[in-house]
């Protein structure tokens, strides 16, 4: 049966690839854990040989296993991941039927698994890793996953009954995240940002752990990185992170802006040092050709103009796509196209708009054009910040129809920042390159 | 025409979005000529600063958070807010902030947590075996008879009013106050409780507009004179829910 499975599985990878069903990133494994529910971690006692490692937190998960295997390969290790997007149970076990031979060999040296931040209890029940790197935990989709106090008790139970051996890499800045390194047995290693990285001194509007997690009181902070990443310290009991590694010199020719990516290249830096024992000075040269991912500062040209892609799928991340837009152009008239979609992988509930601090799109705005599903609250919600701009909010439903508007609207070789949530992304993505991904 | 507007721990009581609903009084306040201020009431802000205010608005946020908040309303401010809700201080209070004024919370493990008893209602999580009431809501008013106010609601808690009179809203679609008596919310003296997120007000500006006139009348004791505003796009937005879960 188990053979049987993979032969079945590869046989749907072949056809849905063939008849153009998709990529076929989660039917194989969907139909393989059909067949044998155990089926991962049976072709996983198999491959002793695999070192894997398990990537998970709110934001940044599909830049972070990019960077790791643009590494690894560049320093001769094989690896293999799960699609993006294809982060349950299901995904993992497609990665492995693809990367398997009929006898469930797996002829690579590395699993990277991206996994969906919800179900990493249920993977960890099947998958025995080395590392788990959590790279942050900001609230996402609160009608789906619930709050992040849940999800965090979810990581925690996983945690603490976790083999001692197997290494934690947790971000540092985050209080919770600290304080989950503080309360688990396993070798826990912590990174951040420097404060001269920090850009800010406020504390934003979009924080989830801004208090303290031993005592609950209010934490102050010296630097802000973003949301309620920084340099914090409780005032009341004297909590007080240690031992966090940070980069100092970032490398300059790392192509993805933002401070969200400073942290995803801080953590792969101490990682790959950790794990594999790849210097920091070698990794800074071979930066230099890595390309963004799909949908992540991706570049698309379309009838000559440059559109750039931006997932923004919850406050911070939403806030940190602005500030993102905003370092990587001088321009203050930039033209930016945002979609608001609320379809299953969005989640229903778009209150969370309201949590993203627009004041700043303004700054560096000359038109914005609307689309998506609830292009009306996000038109509302551009609406009730206080700009001159009020007029250049154009709002239209249909994504194919606003894109007609932008082309009449732009200049050959101008730039379009698009900021749009996941399916929205996906959609906007298709219209621009003309085939589907996933 | 100065209105101070009291936003209860805008640090910790902001999960939802419901800050919005500042975004929303701000906006219309300058249309309608109201030099509207708002105060961040924290845990750190003294007590005697609650009574001071015209307009008082908390949001909703997580059970951490609450338990925090809660520490500093039994000790501290709880004794306020409720002077000045008897007093007819205008107010709203969304989700957990509705919460907090009832008689008790009890958690899904079972644990009573007092509430102010500033309403006359109470809370009950039925436990994990229940699921949250999650979705679009549409209720109808006393405010705006002709309008279904439209919101979201996501919840674990079952409020129940001890006089249904007061409830704020009948439910049209979506779950309301308990999911079974078909109220949402409470009105009581000139504050509104609500599960109303969304936020409520931005999508529903005839009610943002409710608060700042009624606030002006109390006040000033004087009328703003009826306009025409440009509500297009919030009409939109509202038809769009609507549309979808009355089709």
């Amino acid at each position: 049966m188990f053979y049987l499975s993979i032969i079945f599985s590869k046989i749907i990878i072949f056809f849905s690839r063939l008849f153009k069903f998709g990529s076929g990133s989660t039917w194989p494994g969907h139909l393989a854990l059909y067949f044998n529910s155990k089926f991962v971690g049976k072709i996983l006692q198999k491959n002793p040989h695999l070192k894997i490692f398990i990537i998970t937190g709110t934001n940044g998960k599909t830049t972070t296993v990019a960077l790791l295997k643009h590494f690894l390969q560049k320093n001769n290790i094989s690896c293999f991941s799960n699609q993006e997007g294809a982060n349950l149970l299901n995904g993992v076990a497609s990665a492995i039927i693809k990367n398997s031979s009929f006898s469930g060999r797996i002829n690579k040296q590395v699993a990277l698994f991206e996994v969906d931040e919800f179900n990493l209890p249920l993977i960890l029940k099947e998958v025995q890793p080395l590392g788990i790197i959590i790279l942050n935990l900001f609230r996402d989709q609160l009608d789906r996953y619930g709050e992040v106090n849940t999800i965090f008790s979810r990581w925690f139970d996983a945690l603490k009954n976790i083999s001692p051996s197997v290494k934690i890499f947790l971000n540092g800045d985050d209080p919770q995240l600290y304080y989950l390194g503080q309360k688990i047995s396993s070798p826990v290693f912590y990174f951040g940002l420097s404060e001269e990285e920090m850009p800010f001194k406020k504390i934003p509007h979009d924080v989830d752990f801004n208090y303290c997690p031993f005592c609950y009181q209010l934490l102050s902070y010296k630097k802000i990185a973003y949301s309620h990443l920084g340099k914090f310290f409780c005032q009341n009991c004297g909590f007080k992170p240690t031992g966090i590694f940070t980069l100092k010199e970032n490398p300059v020719n790392f192509s993805l802006k933002g401070i969200y990516n400073l942290y995803n290249l801080t953590l792969v830096f101490l990682f790959l040092q950790k794990v594999f024992g790849l210097p920091k000075e070698k990794l800074k040269i071979q930066i230099k050709d890595f390309l963004p991912v799909f949908g992540r500062q991706e570049k698309i040209k379309y009838k000559n103009r440059d559109f750039y892609l931006l997932l923004s799928k919850n406050p911070a991340g939403f806030n940190q796509s602005i500030d993102a837009v905003l370092s990587l152009t001088e321009n203050k008239k930039n033209v930016f196209w945002i979609i608001l979609n609320n379809r299953v992988p969005d989640g229903h509930d778009i209150s969370w708009i309201w949590d993203v601090d627009f004041k700043k799109i303004f700054l560096g705005a000359k038109k914005i054009f609307v689309s998506g599903d609830r292009v009306f609250d996000m038109v509302i919600r551009l609406k009730y910040e206080e700009t001159a701009l009020k007029k250049n909010i154009i709002g239209e439903e249909n994504p194919k129809k606003t894109l007609k508007k932008i082309i009449e609207e732009t200049k050959e070789n101008e730039k379009i920042f698009i900021l749009a949530n996941y399916s929205a992304m996906l959609e906007v993505r298709k219209i621009l390159v003309g085939k589907k991904l996933l | 025409m100065r209105v101070y507007l009291g936003w209860f721990y805008p640090e910790l009581m902001s999960t939802y979005g419901d800050r919005g609903n500042i975004i929303a009084l701000s906006y219309w306040a300058k249309i309608l000529g109201i030099d509207l201020k708002i105060v961040k009431i924290s845990l750190s802000q003294p007590k005697e600063i609650v009574v001071k205010m015209d307009l008082l608005f908390m949001g909703g946020a997580q059970d951490k958070q609450q338990e925090i908040v809660n520490q500093d309303l039994k000790n501290n401010k709880g004794e306020y807010l409720k002077k000045s809700i008897e007093n007819g201080t205008f107010g709203l209070f969304v989700c957990g902030g509705y919460q907090f004024l009832g008689h008790y919370y009890k958690t899904a493990d079972g644990t009573k947590i007092p509430g102010l008893s500033i309403f006359d209602i109470y809370t009950e999580n039925p436990g994990s075996a229940f699921p949250r009431l999650i979705g679009d809501i549409g209720i109808k008013t006393r405010i705006a008879r002709s309008e279904i106010v439209v919101g979201f609601e996501n919840h674990g808690g079952r409020t129940y009013l001890v006089d249904k009179n007061l409830a704020f809203g009948k439910v049209v679609f979506g779950f309301g106050n308990n999911g079974l008596d078909k109220t949402e919310g409470i009105f009581y003296k000139n504050t509104i409780g609500t599960y109303l997120h969304g936020p409520i007000l931005p999508k529903n500006p005839f009610l943002t507009r409710f608060f700042l006139e009624k606030v002006i009348e109390k006040k000033y004791k004087k009328k703003i004179k009826p306009k025409k505003f440009d509500e297009e796009w919030e009409r939109k937005a509202r038809e769009k829910v609507i549309k979808e879960r009355l089709k």
